[in-house]
């Protein structure tokens, strides 16, 4: 069977348990209990700092043979969060219920809607792709950065491979562009050796480690010296000594991506509820039997749970919780396109020692041609944490600059963070639960996520299969994604006779991303409508530029109020309580006067 | 293909204007990507405008329609709701409104696009993205033109006039205005507005503070100001956490220079606008820029008298062709942050007016233009202050009659 459990060593839960207190007891963690059950560690007890609670969970993870932590270490202050009310009011029937609708969950909807059955994908949000999903780096990862062995290695190098068909087929952007893993100056810089024998491990060593790694993943790569690297990117540090070159390296678009699958998803049959949080589950004999949400409930007998960040909460409501998500946040400053042609390639450098089940980030091209730079790493106590923090941009601006030593590193125009939806075990959990029956964790999907999302829908499938669903093939799925036009990507010609035919895209509404009226409406009225602001700038780039939307959100406002009615003082920014005004003017001088 | 002898770029004021001056002796087209003329005029409603070219103060819209006017009875060729895409080096332009995509090839280009508002992202504020942060020219066209209100509890960052300006109208509003944050120890705009706009509503100025961080997960619900030292660094302790539910930023304006970057124009670092000559002619023959294009000013009347010249230099040029002599750079020195026009090399205008702002305020100073050897023009001031731009106009005859290589603006003071 394909589980995460495959390259991992089985350890009795008796062993198990004597590692963990031994770790526990060496770390002076001698209010934790500890227990084993199935090779998943249970940690109960209480720490003084939020810190240790991480520690605790950290150190437990890596035990050889654990598959799950599940943290329930208190600490002062932590939080928990309120779980809503349900409704009890049956809302439909699904062969299969998928939770959370990121990249993920609707690659899984997708693939799926190849056969005869009734799915539903619940998201809570008020649109696809907006967790993890949409505040990412887009790389499409080969699987050389992974720790070798693991289970999104193994998916990471598969799904990397499925991504030309795919982009293809959906209608995505999707560029191998390539990417320079380096050795510079900094890279052993924290050890006190001569500079000969860095400089050769640096020129030798670390080049032959990295495209032996790649020959075993039959990844190809080639070593490149540093004059030839320096006529591939003119603009790069004299200090690099080396590097290795991974041409099929690739980016894409999580939201464009995310956006096309479930379109093409509910295409082919899938229902799609947004704005619904799932509240419970009900299970009956051992077996899920209804997913219970804030509108209501729907009868099932598989569920999926890719609901990312929420992962362990979901599976907690089947009494299921294996493991315990503790958010990790990444933040990433994009610059003005103006500087996309500073660099040919994306560009990452090794630092050591390096920092656990991170791939230390870098400068990396966009396939919409800006250039960014991060992603950071950070543990957060707050799934929704995406503040960018003083120190994080200082650290960016500091940690990368070296690379590019001219770079304008004033031309920022945004940045953002997003939250790593990441285990203990820091590993995927793709597995059927064996305590009940029909409850399949997708959980852990953190770096490189996006890449093996292809591959995590096949191994979905698979074990649904293995878990007696029955799959008929449909005749008639339809796997092409319609055509999204994006009007500055063409030729005058091509515009002309699209203002012909539709003048709305003659009316240029973000002058920054060129985005005109057309692609706008077209939005709003899509196959999942966008109807907030956020909503349309995932879709279309309008309001992604330089100016922020400054210029065009206005026109943005306007648009959505003439096309769907609502108000344009209702008008929000992302979803529930994101709204962008107080109300009409003169609204407040009318309360006074009341 | 449409031709024309000018085409200008923006219908704001600055291109108005160029546009009416080149009218009296050229074909000229306005491309404008609004769906009126007057650029940002129709959303400032306030007065405080003409005060120079109509000797009384009037509001935005009323200024604006003063040259709508005319341009309607010179019959100049105006297209709104267009948006250029391109322009080329041989003055070709391509351009988009729902009727069609036009190409137009013009004999002379004046860019005109004006500015745009700096941005969170350019200083760097950190935090949440949330909804109720919008940069002042902004909130200013939702609340004039939309009738829309951002927000009801709002913090200012920036005192450049657009912030004064929007301090006052939330007031008026009814909003409540927690108080204006400037870093620099010193108010951004004209001190008339200081007066006019925050005194005169008990709005509380706090130079030398900014905002250190966003809060709010999908609305603001506050922002944490702290004051600055010296080097304009947050000074520890002195955070303090403001909550509102608006952000409003007034923190600077950008030359528009991104069609001019594509065709390849010079752009000078210190006012990020493309560099002119005396007859606000760029680097690229034939093609003029004026108004905030060029550099950010604070009063539109300036921007309307340089837009004539780069409307007469446009005639000049389609009349007589390229005719440049050697170039004399114009260096800003002492205590001058920068100066327009940035080279000189044309006898065919009989005076030069030197727009220039100081770098810090400064009491009983001499304005000095210079050349290598001596010292060619002097005016004393009792105050100049970088938030207030200084004109300093002189025939070309003082300059041209010498072989200067290079001309120097100071400013020095007394002591």
């Amino acid at each position: 069977m394909w589980c995460g459990i495959l390259e991992r060593k089985k350890l009795s839960d008796k062993k198990i348990l004597k590692k963990a207190v031994k770790v526990a007891k060496k770390n002076g963690f001698d209010n934790v209990e500890i227990k084993v059950e199935d090779r998943v560690v249970y940690l109960t007890g209480r720490v003084n700092l939020w810190e240790d609670f991480l520690k605790i969970g950290s150190l437990t993870g890596k035990i050889k043979g654990v598959r799950g932590v599940v943290n329930n270490v208190d600490y002062p202050g932590k939080k928990r969060r309120e779980r809503k009310k349900g409704r009890n009011e049956k809302i439909g029937e699904a062969d299969v219920v998928i939770i959370g609708a990121g990249v993920v969950g609707c690659f899984i909807a997708r693939e799926l809607s190849k056969y005869n059955l009734k799915i539903i994908l619940l998201e809570k949000a008020e649109d696809v792709a907006c967790g993890t999903t949409k505040a990412n780096n887009a790389m499409v990862h080969t699987g050389i950065g992974e720790k070798m062995g693991t289970l999104k290695q193994k998916l990471c190098v598969k799904g990397h491979k499925m991504f030309d068909k795919i982009s293809q087929e959906l209608n995505i952007p999707y560029k191998k562009c390539g990417m320079l893993i380096l050795t510079t100056k900094e890279t052993l810089s924290n050890y006190k050796i001569p500079s000969f024998i860095s400089n050769f491990i640096c020129r030798f060593i670390i080049p032959f480690i990295l495209i032996r790694r790649g020959k075993k993943l039959g990844i190809f790569m080639e070593k490149i010296g540093r004059k030839k690297l320096l006529e591939k990117e003119p603009n790069l540090t004299r200090d690099v000594i080396s590097g290795v070159y991974s041409p099929t390296y690739g980016i894409t678009c999580p939201y464009l991506l995310t956006i096309a699958l479930a379109e093409n998803a509910v295409e082919n049959g899938v229902d799609l509820l947004l704005n619904t949080e799932v509240v419970g589950i009900d299970v009956e004999n051992g077996r899920v039997k209804s997913v219970l949400t804030d509108r209501g409930f729907i009868k099932t007998n598989f569920i999926v749970n890719s609901a990312g960040l929420y992962a362990d909460e979901i599976a907690e409501m089947a009494g299921v919780r294996e493991y315990t998500i503790h958010p990790k946040k990444g933040s990433t400053i994009i610059f003005d396109k103006e500087t996309g042609n500073y660099i040919n390639h994306s560009i990452t450098f090794l630092k050591f020692p390096r920092v656990e089940h991170y791939k230390g980030g870098g400068i990396m091209l966009t396939v919409d041609g800006n250039i960014q730079w991060g992603p950071t790493i950070v543990e957060v106590e707050d799934k929704e944490d995406t503040s960018v923090t003083a120190e994080e941009i200082e650290h960016i601006l500091k940690y990368y600059s070296h690379l590019l030593p001219n770079f304008p590193k004033n031309k920022v125009i945004a940045y953002f963070a997003g939250v790593r939806a990441s285990t203990f075990t820091e590993d995927f959990f793709i597995e059927a639960s064996k305590k009940v029956k029909g409850f399949i964790h997708v959980a852990g999907i953190q770096s490189p996520g996006l890449a093996a999302s292809p591959a995590i829908a096949e191994m979905v499938v698979r074990i649904l299969k293995n878990e007696g669903l029955f799959m008929k093939r449909k005749k008639n799925f339809n796997p092409y994604g319609r055509q999204r036009i994006h009007f500055r990507e063409l030729n005058i010609e091509e515009k002309k006779r699209l203002v012909e035919k539709n003048a709305l895209y003659g009316r240029i509404v973000c002058r920054c991303e060129e985005v005109s009226e057309a692609e706008i409406v077209d939005a709003i009225h899509g196959k999942i409508p966008a109807f907030s602001v956020d909503a349309i700038k995932r879709r279309t780039r309008a309001g992604m530029g330089r100016c922020q939307g400054a210029f065009c959100l206005p026109r943005i406002v306007s648009i959505i109020s003439r096309e769907t009615g609502i108000p344009p003082e209702k008008i929000v920014k992302d979803g529930k309580d994101s709204n962008l005004f107080a109300g009409r003017a003169k609204c407040f001088l009318e309360e006074k006067n009341d | 293909m449409i031709e024309k002898d000018i085409a200008v770029i923006g219908g704001g004021p600055a291109g108005m204007a160029s546009a009416l001056k080149a009218s009296e002796n050229a074909d000229v087209i306005i491309l404008e990507r609004n769906e009126e003329l007057g650029g940002i005029l129709p959303q400032c409603i306030h007065d405080g405008f003409g005060n120079f070219i109509f000797n009384r103060s009037v509001t935005g819209p009323e200024y604006a329609q003063h040259f709508i006017n005319e341009i309607e009875e010179k019959e100049v060729d105006v297209r709104t709701d267009t948006t250029v895409l391109s322009i080329d080096e041989n003055k070709k332009i391509i351009a988009s409104n729902p009727d069609g995509i036009l190409e137009i090839k013009a004999k002379a280009i004046i860019l005109a696009m004006g500015c745009r508002e700096r941005t969170r992202n350019q200083i760097l504020i950190p935090g949440t993205r949330p909804a109720g942060i919008y940069t002042a020219g902004t909130a200013q066209r939702l609340i004039n033109v939309e009738a829309l209100m951002p927000g009801k509890r709002v913090v200012i960052l920036g005192s450049g006039d657009v912030g004064l300006i929007m301090a006052r109208r939330f007031a008026l509003e009814g909003a409540y205005v927690e108080g204006v944050y400037e870093i620099m120890p010193f108010p951004g705009g004209l001190i008339r507005n200081v007066v006019q706009c925050l005194e005169d509503y008990g709005i509380p100025l706090h130079l030398s503070h900014t905002v250190i961080n966003i809060s709010g997960r999908k609305r603001l619900d506050g922002v944490t100001v702290a004051r600055v030292d010296e080097k304009l660094k947050p000074v520890k302790g002195s955070e303090r956490f403001i909550p509102c539910d608006c952000l409003i930023l007034a923190v600077g304006l950008i030359p528009e220079n991104e069609l001019s970057k594509k065709i390849g124009l010079d752009i000078d670092k210190r006012t990020l606008g493309v560099i002119v000559d005396e007859g606000m002619e760029t680097s690229v023959p034939g093609i003029f820029a004026c108004g905030n294009v060029v550099h950010v000013h604070d009063i539109v009347d300036d921007v309307t008298i340089s837009a004539e010249r780069a409307g007469e230099g446009a005639l000049k040029y389609i009349r007589k062709g390229y005719a440049h002599n050697e170039e004399i750079r114009v260096i800003p020195g002492k205590n001058v942050r920068y100066v327009v026009p940035q080279i000189l090399r044309r006898k065919d205008f009989d005076k030069i007016t030197f727009y220039f702002r100081v770098v810090k305020e400064e009491k009983n100073v001499s304005i000095k233009i210079s050349d290598e050897n001596d010292v060619i023009f002097e005016r004393r001031e009792r105050v100049v202050t970088p938030s207030e731009m200084i004109k300093v106009e002189i025939h070309s005859s003082l300059i041209y009659e010498r072989s200067a290589k290079q001309l120097r603006i100071d400013v020095i003071g007394d002591e």
